[in-house]
């Protein structure tokens, strides 16, 4: 299945300013972000047909944004449920809506006020969702990094991976956001600032942990044609996979390899899409809730062997200069969190060669990615290229 | 602590823990057993099933040592492990760990009740 590729594109990028408030809803923040990724493009509200966004209970809905920008009736949209594991599903279910010609011009959104109005899991208002949490909540196991830090540590334990290689890309990360001029973090960090930083949950410190951010994101989706008359120079979307595979359920549902994400099943049929594997790959935004997430993925992406992400990090490889940068932005860790869209805006801005100071040189090939299938066991994936 | 809300699939499972019987359930066509509880067996997608009296026992999978307070009323630090069953290495629960010294990888482990209230028990796990 080679899915539609390269029949659609990403035609603009758009932000809010990121903060730990933003003193204003998550309707105000998507109308922004909608309107600054059509602006990118040359757009603007009149020329949508199609909105589309992921939330889960905590932001505003496409039947809201709508209305609000004077779009009053989408041919197409989309109000997926779900976190970090569906972001790019959002993206890839779009560039099917325009490549079937049901839209043609979409606008992905997702906006959160993650920090001062709905945190994720356990802390302030978002309650964990699933009839998993019985098994969880009495035991005080509630949140995100709790529960990452468990397979992290699984990880530690069959593969030998250390505190130092999690404080690796933690540092590398922070390098990169020092020089995006968007990010939140952007005083560089050292091993021994990770080192030092306190515990949240053993083996997690702070450092290993994203930001909570207030803040959306947004891009524009249209047919690859039409991208090619607009202000910016196009980057097509090559694949886009979403789904499920042999994930380990904290509920205990499906126990397989907790060392073992949905990335692994996905992998191959999102390359098999773009008809390329991960070597063409030049640039990677991996989700990166937690530092371990990167490292699983480089492994269940197929960048290293499984079990050698962790000195795959340590060798530089993801660094700027590197092998195989990822997270150019600075990622969750850094940058901002966004829930993924943030990822696949950065994307896009490294195959436009206009991310600045932090421009991978010759980028042409990028993967982005969403939360690797722990918690809730899906994930959705994009591989972009250069128009 | 916040009181587990059983789902409609469970809520026999969290009875039967409240009388500290440690069961889960057992396929009738193809025997796989399942937790947590649900209708429908994933293997064979057969609807016939009993409870199974399985070891209390089994092995550590990973923990955590959590110190951010995600809870108001739970002092920190406390443990928190993962643990495959004995009997089920398909199945996996977690549970606290209150001991003095932590954990180790594919330690030997067994269950402990602990009393909440006459309707509530909760599992945690101790060295076998």
């Amino acid at each position: 299945m080679s899915g539609p590729r390269d029949r659609t594109a990403i035609a603009g990028v758009g932000y809010t300013a990121f903060s730990k408030n933003s003193w204003v809803s998550t309707l105000t923040l998507a109308c922004e972000a909608v309107l600054a990724a059509l602006d990118d493009a040359g757009l603007t509200a009149d020329d949508v047909d199609g909105i589309a966004t992921h939330r889960v209970g905590d932001s505003a809905a496409p039947s809201l944004v709508g209305p609000a920008l004077g779009i009053g009736a989408p041919a197409w949209y989309l109000d997926q449920f779900g976190g970090g594991s569906v972001s790019h599903s959002v993206v890839g279910q779009a560039a099917l809506a325009v490549a079937a010609g049901v839209a043609e011009t979409v606008v992905c959104y997702r906006a959160i006020n993650a920090r001062s109005e709905f945190r994720m899991g356990g802390t302030g208002r978002a309650a964990p969702v699933g009839l998993e949490a019985q098994y969880q909540v009495p035991y005080g196991y509630t949140a995100p990094p709790q529960q990452y830090a468990m397979y992290a540590r699984a990880h530690m334990l069959k593969y030998g991976t250390k505190a130092e290689h999690f404080g690796q890309l933690a540092v590398t990360q922070r390098a990169n956001a020092a020089k995006n001029p968007r990010a939140l973090m952007r005083t560089p960090i050292t091993m021994d600032d990770y080192l030092a930083s306190r515990w949240i949950a053993e083996p997690f410190r702070l450092l290993d942990c994203c930001l909570e951010t207030d803040g959306a994101c947004a891009v524009v989706v249209t047919t690859a044609g039409r991208a090619r008359d607009l202000r910016r120079p196009p980057v097509l979307i090559s694949a886009a996979a979403w789904g499920g595979g042999d994930s380990f359920l904290s509920g205990g549902e499906t126990p397989a390899d907790p060392t073992v994400t949905s990335a692994a099943e996905l992998a191959p049929r999102l390359y098999a899409m773009a008809g390329v594997g991960p070597g063409d790959v030049d640039v990677a935004e991996l989700y990166d809730c937690f530092t371990y997430s990167v490292i699983v993925q480089l492994e269940d992406y197929g960048f290293c062997a499984k079990g050698e992400g962790g000195p795959f990090v340590a060798s530089g490889a993801t660094a700027l200069d590197g092998s195989l940068p990822v997270n150019t932005h600075g990622g969750f860790l850094s940058e901002g969190y966004v829930h993924g869209m943030n990822h696949i805006a950065e994307a896009v801005s490294q195959l436009r060669g206009d991310a600045g100071d932090r421009q991978v040189p010759g980028a042409e090939v990028a993967l982005s990615t969403a939360q690797p299938g722990y918690i809730l066991p899906v994930t959705s994936a994009l591989i972009l290229r250069k128009g | 602590m916040i009181k587990p809300v059983p789902d409609r699939d469970s809520a026999e499972w969290w009875e039967r823990v409240a009388r500290h019987e440690f069961v889960i359930q057992s396929c009738e066509g193809c025997g796989t057993l399942r937790f947590p509880a649900r209708a429908y067996c994933p293997r064979c997608r057969g609807r016939d099933w009993s409870w199974r009296q399985v070891s209390p026992t089994g092995r550590i999978l990973s923990w955590i040592v959590n110190h951010q307070p995600f809870l108001p009323d739970a002092p920190t630090p406390y443990t928190v492990v993962m643990v495959r069953l004995a009997d089920a290495p398909g199945c996996v629960m977690v549970g606290n760990w209150r001991q003095s010294e932590e954990p180790v990888a594919d330690q030997p482990v067994r269950a402990f009740y602990t009393y909440v209230d006459e309707r509530l028990s909760l599992i945690n796990w101790g060295p076998l």
